[in-house]
C-alpha cells in the first residue's frame, strides 16, 4: 500500500480554515507542490497542500477505479481514466474544432481564441498530471539555457546548466529515473565521473532496433553541417533494473507498484503500452510517491506534518496593498463533484506557492488581478509543437509492445541551425499510429467494414496493418513570444464561478520552419527504411497550420511553460531565479510557468529540478 | 452447452479465424451472445445463427462464397455480424451503420459501449498481433526488445519477423 493506512488525509475544511500556524500552503499536489511538500517537512515544517481535484485515487481501490473507468470508456480520449468533474475542469482533446478567423469557441474548459486551436492538456487530480504523463525525462541540454546568447533567439535564463546540475540529480533521485549515462552522453551532455541513474535504462524497443538498423551510420546535411543519425534510449521516470553502482554503491531502491494483484517484480514496467494515461503497475512516476513520503513525516506531536485538503480549489491570492505579501488565499471547497455547491473558505499561512500548472497558475493570479509589475503573467506561453509522421515499415516490427516510447532520434536538438529554426527531439512511438490515426481501433474498422475481411484475411491484414506501424512524432522547439498568453476574461467561467482560462497562440515562424525541415527529414528516414509514407494533415483539421504553401498539423505537446517567466529583473520578469514573485515575498510561482525557454527536453525534470532550487529558498526565508 | 451457444461460437470461429477454444478461453461468449439478444434482439440474433447452420459443410468448396452472400452480404444480417466481428476483436459493440437503422428501425441499446472492462482486455486483436491490451496482461519488463511472438493460424503467413537482434548497448541489460 502506497500511504499510510490511517491516513485520514483529508484535512477537515474548518480546521484548516481556523488555522493560522501553516508554515507553507501549496496550490497543487503535482510534481512541484509535491517536492516542496517534502523538502520543507523534512525540515519540520507544517504545511498545507490544497488540491483541487478529487484525491480518491490516494487509496489503491481509487486507483484501481480510475483503471476501471479506462478499460470501459468506449473512445478512449487522453483523459478517459479521469472522470469529469466541472468544479476542477481540465481540457479534453476530442472537443475541439478549428476555428474561422477571429473566432473564439468557448464550448470547452479552455476557451480558444486562437488563431491556433491546441489540443493541449493537464490533469486536475490528486498528484496532478504525473497521474497521466508518459514520463519522458531528457535533461536540457546545456545550450538551451543561453539560446540568445548562442542562437540569437529566445532567451538566456537566469541560471546556467551548472547551476542547475546538481538539482538534476536530485530530481532524477525523487522520480527514480531510468537510464544509461553512455546513451546520455551525446551532445556534449556531460555527467560527473562517477555518476550513474538510479535504475538502469530501458531497453530499445524491437521497433526502435529496426529502425536503428536502417539508419545507423547515416547521416543528414543540414546548412553544411553533418548530422550523424541513429535511435538513443530516453531516460524514463519508470521502474527499471536498480542500478547497483548508484549512490557511490549503495543503490537505489525504487518505489514499488501499490497494485495488489499485478505486482510482480517489485513494481517494474511490464510493458503494458498503456503509460499514458494511465499506469496500471505505478512502474511509472507519479507525484503520489513523493506525496507518500511527505505525509508519513510527524512532527513533534505526531501529527503529519502535512494535510491535504482535497476539493479545494484556490480561486483568489489576496494581497496587503501596504506590504505587497500575501495575506491568504480564498477557497472553494466542494463536496460532490457532481455539484456546484461549495463553501468558501480563508486559508492563512506564512509563505504561498502556487504549482497549479503553468496555465491555471497563471490564471489564479490573473483573476486575483496580480498582473504583475513587468504584466508579464500569463504571457510567452509555451508548449512544444508536436508534428506527427507515420509510415508502414516493409517488416513485421512487433508494434503495440513496450512503454509508449523507448528511443527516438535526437541529434538535431542542437546545431547552430537553431539560429535559423526550432531544433527537435524525435520520438519513436511503440504504440504504432494511434496518436495520428487512432489506431489500432480504427484499423480494425477500416479492415472490417470497409475492406470487407473476416476469418484469417482479417488476422492476416490486422497483423499487415498493425504490427508494421511506426510513428515519429516530431516534439520542435516552441520560444516565448508575449503574444502567446493566457488570459481571463468574467464573462467565461466554470461550474464555481472561477474565470477560464482563454488561451491565445500563433505557432511562431521560428518553430514552423523547423516543423517544415522535420517533415522532409522523416521522409529522409522513411525511404532509408524503405516505409510507406501514410502521413497526410487534413486542412479541416483543428491544429492546420499553413507555412510556405504546405499545410501541417501541428499538435500539443503538454508540455506548458512560460506563463510566470523567470528573468533577472522585476520588469524582465515574474519570478526570480529561485522561482519568487519580483512583487510578494512570501509568494512562489512554481512550475514550467518559470521556465524561460524549454529547448527539446519535455519540461517535467528541470521543473523539477527548479522546485528544489525553490525548496531550499523558501527554508531560508522562513528563517 | 445449448446449441444456441454451440452454433454461436461456430459463427464466431468462422468469422474471428480463433478457435472456439481460445474463443471460450475469454470467458466471454455467453456475454456477447447476449449482447447480440440484448442490441438487436433475439428474432434477429436467431436468423443470424440460422444462416451460419445453414451454410454449406466445411468440405464444401462454395461455403466461404455462401458465406459472403448469405450472412456478410445480407442486407439485414452483414452488419449485424460485422458488429460482431468488431465486438470480438475489441470488446466494444460500435453501433450499428446509420442505414441500417434506417431500414430495420433504431434499437434501443445500440450505441457504441465496452460490454465490460474485461471485454476490453480479452479483445482478441492484441492476441492476433502478438501484443496485448493497452493496461493489462503484461508482457514483463524488457519483452518489448524482442520480436514479437504472433501465434499462427491455418491461413496464418508464413514469413516470420527477422531473428532476435538486441541492440547490443542493450544486451546485457536483457540478460
Ligand atoms: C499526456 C501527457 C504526457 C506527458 N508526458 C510528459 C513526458 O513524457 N515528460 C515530461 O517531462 N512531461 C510530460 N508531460 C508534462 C508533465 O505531466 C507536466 O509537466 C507535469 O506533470 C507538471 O507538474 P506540475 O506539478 O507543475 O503541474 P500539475 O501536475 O498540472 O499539477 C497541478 C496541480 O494543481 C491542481 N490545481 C490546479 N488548479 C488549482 C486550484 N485553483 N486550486 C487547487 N489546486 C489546483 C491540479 O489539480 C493539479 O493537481 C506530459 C503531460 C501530459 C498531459
Ligand atoms: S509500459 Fe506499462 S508498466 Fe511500464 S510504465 Fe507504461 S504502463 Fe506502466
Amino acid at each position: 500500500m502506497l500511504f499510510p493506512s490511517e491516513s485520514a488525509l483529508r484535512a477537515d475544511p474548518q480546521a484548516v480554515a481556523g488555522s493560522s500556524d501553516y508554515d507553507i500552503v501549496i496550490v497543487g499536489s503535482g510534481i512541484s507542490g509535491a517536492i516542496i511538500a517534502k523538502q520543507a517537512a523534512e525540515a519540520g515544517k507544517r504545511v498545507l497542500v490544497l488540491e483541487a481535484g478529487t484525491g480518491v485515487n490516494r487509496s489503491l481501490v481509487g486507483y484501481d477505479d480510475l483503471l476501471t473507468t479506462f478499460y470501459s470508456a468506449a473512445t478512449k480520449d487522453n483523459q478517459s481514466p479521469f472522470p469529469v468533474n466541472a468544479n476542477a475542469a481540465m481540457p479534453r482533446s476530442p472537443q475541439l474544432r478549428k476555428l474561422q478567423a477571429g473566432e473564439t469557441d468557448s464550448s470547452t474548459y479552455i476557451v480558444q481564441s486562437g488563431p491556433y486551436v491546441s489540443d493541449t492538456t493537464y490533469t486536475r487530480i490528486f498528484g496532478g498530471t504525473t497521474m497521466h504523463w508518459e514520463a519522458k525525462t531528457p535533461r536540457m541540454l546545456r545550450s538551451d539555457f543561453k539560446s540568445r546568447t548562442n542562437f540569437g533567439q529566445g532567451l538566456d535564463w537566469p541560471l546556467s546548466f551548472e547551476e542547475i546540475e546538481e538539482d538534476y540529480r536530485l530530481a532524477e533521485q525523487e522520480i527514480g529515473v531510468s537510464a544509461d549515462v553512455e546513451d546520455q552522453s551525446y551532445l556534449g551532455q556531460t555527467f560527473p565521473d562517477d555518476y550513474v541513474f538510479p535504475m538502469r535504462g530501458l531497453p530499445l524497443s524491437y521497433l526502435d532496433q529496426q529502425v536503428n538498423n536502417g539508419i545507423d551510420g547515416t547521416s543528414v546535411d543540414l546548412y553544411g553541417q553533418i548530422y550523424p543519425l541513429k535511435v538513443r534510449p530516453y531516460p524514463q521516470a519508470r521502474n527499471g533494473i536498480p542500478n547497483p553502482a548508484y549512490d557511490g554503491g549503495r543503490g537505489y531502491r525504487p518505489i514499488g507498484a501499490v497494485d495488489t494483484h499485478q505486482v510482480e517484480e517489485g513494481g517494474r514496467c511490464q510493458g503494458n503500452t498503456n503509460c499514458v494515461p494511465l499506469c496500471p503497475v505505478q512502474a511509472r512516476y507519479h507525484s503520489g510517491k513523493t506525496l507518500a513520503k511527505a505525509f508519513r513525516i510527524r512532527g513533534k506531536s505526531g501529527q503529519s506534518l502535512v494535510e491535504l485538503l482535497p476539493q479545494a480549489v484556490a480561486s483568489k491570492v489576496v494581497i496587503d496593498p501596504d506590504s505587497g505579501k500575501v495575506v491568504a488565499l480564498e477557497v472553494k471547497v466542494y463536496n460532490d463533484s457532481a455539484s456546484p455547491a461549495h463553501e468558501t473558505i480563508t486559508v492563512k499561512g506564512k509563505v504561498f506557492v502556487l504549482a497549479a500548472g503553468a496555465i491555471e497558475t497563471a490564471r489564479l493570479m490573473l483573476s486575483s488581478g496580480l498582473r504583475s509589475t513587468s504584466g508579464l503573467v500569463g504571457r510567452n506561453l509555451m508548449d512544444h509543437a508536436y508534428l506527427l509522421n507515420w509510415a508502414l515499415m516493409p517488416q513485421i516490427c512487433g508494434t503495440m509492445r513496450g512503454t509508449s516510447s523507448t528511443g527516438g532520434i535526437v541529434d538535431l536538438r542542437d546545431g547552430p541551425f537553431r539560429e535559423k529554426q526550432a531544433a527537435f527531439a524525435i520520438d519513436i512511438h511503440n504504440d504504432g499510429w494511434g496518436w495520428a490515426t487512432g489506431a489500432p481501433t480504427s484499423d480494425l474498422l477500416e479492415l472490417v467494414d470497409d475492406r470487407n475481411l473476416y476469418g484469417a484475411d482479417l488476422r492476416r491484414g490486422l497483423i499487415d496493418r498493425i504490427s508494421r506501424q511506426l510513428l515519429l512524432a516530431v516534439m520542435l522547439e516552441v520560444l516565448p513570444v508575449e503574444s502567446n498568453r493566457i488570459t481571463v476574461d468574467p464573462q467565461f467561467t466554470d461550474a464555481l464561478g472561477n474565470m477560464r482560462p482563454i488561451l491565445s497562440f500563433t505557432v511562431p515562424e521560428y518553430t514552423m520552419r523547423g516543423a517544415a525541415y522535420a517533415r522532409q527529414f522523416s521522409r529522409t528516414v522513411f525511404a532509408r527504411l524503405g516505409a510507406q509514407d501514410h502521413t497526410s494533415y487534413a486542412p479541416s483539421d483543428f491544429g492546420y497550420v499553413a507555412y510556405e504553401g504546405q499545410g501541417y498539423a501541428i499538435r500539443g505537446g503538454n508540455h506548458l511553460a512560460g506563463t510566470h517567466i523567470m528573468g533577472t529583473t522585476k520588469t524582465n520578469s515574474v519570478v526570480d531565479r529561485n522561482q519568487r514573485s519580483w512583487d510578494h515575498e512570501n509568494l512562489y510561482l512554481v512550475g514550467g510557468g518559470s521556465m524561460p525557454t524549454i529547448g527539446t527536453a519535455n519540461v517535467t525534470l528541470t521543473l523539477a529540478a527548479m522546485c528544489f532550487r525553490s525548496g531550499r529558498d523558501i527554508l531560508k526565508y522562513l528563517h | 452447452m445449448s446449441n444456441r451457444v454451440e452454433a454461436f461460437l461456430g459463427l464466431s470461429a468462422e468469422l474471428t479465424a480463433f478457435s472456439r477454444f481460445d474463443l471460450l478461453g475469454t470467458g466471454l461468449a455467453e456475454r456477447y451472445l447476449g449482447t447480440l439478444d440484448t442490441v438487436v434482439g433475439g428474432e434477429i440474433t436467431d436468423m443470424l445463427l440460422a444462416a451460419f447452420v445453414a451454410l454449406p459443410p466445411p468440405e464444401d468448396g462454395t461455403r466461404a462464397q455462401a458465406l459472403r452472400a448469405t450472412i456478410l452480404g445480407s442486407e439485414l444480417l452483414g452488419d449485424v455480424a460485422r458488429a460482431l466481428i468488431k465486438l470480438w476483436y475489441s470488446g466494444t459493440w460500435f453501433e450499428l451503420p446509420y442505414a441500417w437503422t434506417q431500414r430495420f428501425g433504431p434499437k434501443s441499446a445500440d450505441a457504441t459501449f465496452v460490454v465490460s472492462p474485461d471485454a476490453y482486455i480479452e479483445g482478441l486483436l492484441w492476441k492476433a498481433i502478438g501484443a496485448h491490451p493497452a493496461g493489462a496482461k503484461a508482457p514483463g519488463y524488457g519483452s518489448w526488445a524482442y520480436p514479437p511472438k504472433i501465434p499462427t493460424f491455418p491461413g496464418s503467413p508464413t514469413s516470420k519477423p527477422d531473428a532476435v537482434s538486441v541492440h547490443p548497448q542493450n544486451a546485457g541489460i536483457m540478460s
